[in-house]
């Protein structure tokens, strides 16, 4: 039997890992973080609704259209908006501006196709879907799509690296993105790649859309309640790497529930003992290598939060605090466990109330990984891992 | 009916109509001209706007229902966020019109309550406003406001989760008079807030603060090379119009008569606002007050003929329209009028009159005389205008020397 938990970890995973993917291609071609992407994802899974309630279609299948509708919808807000807006020169703050008024507007427009929807299919409930859309399978009693998510997002991360690595027009794209001028120069249509890249953003919120339709009840309300998450997803995985942002979703998502749910639910003693030893090992490992590890992961100081120095007092503070919990919770724990509060309030006495603030876990995640990891995942320096003394 | 003058206009009472008007007018040109400090004059583009209003209307509202019930006896039976309904509406509104004098005093203590909270979330929000770049700024302040949001829906002793709580109504004595006397007091004290706002914002944008401030807006590192502590100026005005932001909560939430955690959603408290100062132009509190005028006008307008439109529309709620004409008039006048309905002005230094007199005092008649004559009586009258100055706003001038 597989736990709960592992399911929606996965799910949760995988979907956010499609949607930081469009949302850091989109930051990457043209610099400005569209707060107007969630209502990509609504789209996708109103398209998923609409074949599904009118035509009885399959959402695996309307995945498909659910690419194409809201892949041309980006293309076209790129086209139509941000790129006139950005040949006049307006400033990245009135671009911003720009794609949170266009998140304005899909609320009206979902609003008007959701009103027209339930004047002809009362049924649907399309404000609030009432149940998951029909048409997933089962396989070893779990749903099907916790096996189908990640062979697609395998797909296309893998269609996104043969793209990027072995076609013309892949390294067009990495061209102009490292360096517009500079690709204009060698004959690269910056343009195009722009257009491309919009359009494929969209198509994967799209995509996301309309599987999540599978799994959870969606509603009008869905994009903008996804949009923190997915951009805690891309900060992780540095805003400027589509490969982070594979690894970011998957890390967020599956934090999300995984963290609480341990919290509430009691892999308890475990997951107790586990953080300690853990927080005794970083605790130790920072201490032993002299902060020296931190201070190469740190990218720039300029968007970082805080400056060097204070961030080394920190960890270091941190690491010696990190040690002397660890010791007390496994002393705790080998002389009769609840006694404390502290660690049984860890354990399983804050359950229920915990999981309320599950939706704040990624934006912990984005706050911590601008104070200690500025540029995101992909800056870490693994090196140390392999080299030997 | 209780107000003695009404006028009909078909269905529409302008009275009761101008009395909304008004009120709606004072909350958001607060709210825009608290975000216009931030957002036109520092160049901080918080897009957290929500979590600074929500904060004053949360804790003030829920604070001030305490203290009522604490201070005026009535007795609680058993948890206040449970039992809520009966101790504020049935309880403490009782005896409220009775006590004059504690009114104001609640009145009061819940302002400064939604002041203080707004400047402490305002001096936290200044951490991440001085050191992020604009974009992760943004998303970080969104996803705070929202995380605030998640708090009032999952801590019930702060406003009741998904319950709301009841407010202390400090109006009871004009509502009991008769309909529409509460409305218009409501109406009246905000725009007294309102006015006293506008008065202040003026204030800064007339001083020298208000000069650094669009400095370090325009170059941080110029402002910097001058001496301007430009983390220290940002810090000061979050924190200021954070603490503004709060009092326009705390006295909206009396309006509103309760506190619920969904009232409070970005678009509403933090999209509005930026398309007001963008529509009417920012860094220039004019252009504020005429934005706010202009949206106000739209937004209640739309209201009233939304009745009339609604036959038309065959189920679709008229308010879905409303959504999309605002978002294309943002990227209407971003496109065509990026600087807004009424432009900024550079900053003032002196007025106009002060700057005739000096020049007359030195003995030059403005006008007259050939072309070279003339340059020559401005030269003057300008390095004599130098010396009469304090030190400080000549600092170009003196580096020439």
């Amino acid at each position: 039997m597989v736990p709960a938990y592992l399911i929606y970890g996965v799910l949760y995973g995988t979907l956010f890992a499609l949607m930081a993917m469009g949302l850091t291609l989109t930051y990457m071609t043209t610099k400005v973080p569209n707060f107007a992407y969630g209502s990509f994802v609504t789209l996708g899974l109103y398209t998923a609704y609409h074949f599904s309630t009118v035509f009885k279609i399959n959402p695996y299948e309307s995945s498909f259209a659910a690419f194409l509708v809201a892949g041309a919808v980006s293309a076209l807000m790129y086209v139509a908006i941000l790129r006139p807006l950005a040949r006049r020169g307006t400033s990245l703050v009135a671009l911003m501006i720009a794609t949170f008024a266009v998140d304005i507007g899909f609320i009206g427009i979902f609003g008007i196709y959701t009103d027209y929807m339930q004047e002809h299919y009362p049924y649907s409930y399309p404000k609030q879907l009432p149940a998951a859309l029909p048409g997933d399978f089962f396989a070893f009693g779990i749903q099907g799509l916790f096996f189908v998510a990640p062979i697609i997002l395998a797909a296309i991360t893998l269609a996104i690296y043969v793209l990027f690595t072995r076609t013309k027009f892949g390294i067009a794209m990495r061209a102009s993105v490292e360096n517009s001028s500079l690709a204009k120069v060698l004959g690269i249509n910056v343009e195009r790649v722009n257009v491309v890249s919009w359009m494929l953003a969209g198509g994967f919120a799209g995509v996301a859309g309309a599987l999540y339709t599978l799994w959870l009840p969606g509603g009008t309300s869905t994009g903008s309640d996804l949009i923190v998450p997915i951009f805690a997803a891309s900060v992780l995985g540095g805003l400027n790497s589509i490969f982070g942002a594979v690894v970011g979703g998957l890390a967020i998502g599956s934090s999300e529930d995984l963290v609480t749910t341990w919290l509430a639910v009691g892999v308890g003693y475990y997951a107790a003992a586990g953080l300690a030893v853990l927080l005794m090992l970083m605790g130790a490992a920072l201490l032993r290598r002299k902060l020296r590890l931190v201070r190469r992961t740190l990218g720039d100081p300029r968007i970082g939060l805080v400056d060097r120095r204070t961030l080394l007092t920190a960890m270091g503070i941190t690491s010696v605090f990190f040690v002397v919990v660890g010791v007390y919770m496994l002393f705790e724990m080998a002389t009769g466990f609840g006694t404390d509060l502290f660690v049984s309030g860890l354990v399983d006495g804050y359950g229920s109330e915990v999981v309320g603030y599950q939706p704040a876990v990624p934006l912990l995640i984005m706050a911590i990984t601008l104070l200690v990891l500025p540029r995101g995942i992909v800056s870490l320096n693994l090196g140390w891992l392999r080299r030997k003394k | 009916m209780g107000l003695p003058v009404i006028i009909l206009f078909g269905s529409f009472n302008i009275v009761a109509f101008s009395v909304d008007f008004i009120s709606f007018y004072a909350l958001y040109l607060v709210l825009s001209i608290s975000l216009n400090l931030e957002f036109g004059y520092a160049g901080i583009p918080n897009f957290g706007k929500v979590l600074f209003i929500a904060g004053g209307a949360a804790f003030a509202g829920s604070i001030s229902g305490r203290l009522a019930a604490y201070v005026l006896n009535v007795p609680t039976r058993g948890d206040f966020i449970t039992n809520n309904f009966n101790i504020i509406n049935v309880g403490v509104n009782s005896i409220l019109p009775s006590v004059p004098w504690f009114v104001v005093v609640l009145v009061v203590i819940a302002l400064l309550i939604g002041g203080a909270i707004g400047a402490l979330f305002g001096y936290l929000a200044s951490f991440p406003a001085i050191r992020l770049r604009e974009d992760y700024l943004g998303m970080l302040l969104l996803g705070v406001a929202q995380f605030f949001q998640l708090i009032m829906l999952n801590y019930t002793p702060l406003t009741g989760g998904n319950q709301n709580i009841a407010v202390p109504n400090p109006y009871q004595y004009f509502t009991n008079l008769g309909t529409g006397y509460a409305t218009l007091v409501e109406a009246a004290v905000m725009g007294v807030l309102a006015i006293f706002v506008y008065l202040y914002a003026e204030r800064i944008a007339r001083s020298p603060l208000g000069r650094t401030l669009k400095a370090v807006r325009d170059s941080e590192d110029a402002a910097r090379a001058l001496g301007k502590d430009d983390a220290a100026f940002k810090r000061n005005i979050l924190i200021a119009a954070s603490a503004i932001a709060g009092v326009a909560g705390a006295l909206y939430s009396f309006q509103l008569a309760t506190v619920t955690y969904d009232t409070w959603t970005r678009f509403a408290w933090t999209f509005w606002p930026f398309l007001i100062v963008i529509i009417g132009g920012a860094g220039n509190n004019v252009g504020v007050a005429v934005g706010t005028f202009f949206f106000a006008l739209v937004y209640k307008g739309l209201l009233i003929i939304q009745p009339d439109l609604q036959p038309y529309l065959g189920g679709i709620d008229p308010n879905w329209l409303t959504y999309l004409l605002f978002a294309t008039l943002l990227i209407g006048i971003l496109m065509l009028r990026p600087e807004g309905l009424v432009k900024e002005k550079s900053a003032p230094t002196l007025s106009r009159r002060k700057l005739m007199s000096i020049v007359r005092s030195a003995g030059v008649e403005p006008g007259g005389g050939g072309q070279g004559e003339r340059l020559g009586r401005v030269k003057g009258a300008l390095s004599r205008l130098r010396k009469l100055l304090p030190r400080k706003s000549g600092g170009l001038g003196q580096a020439e020397k």
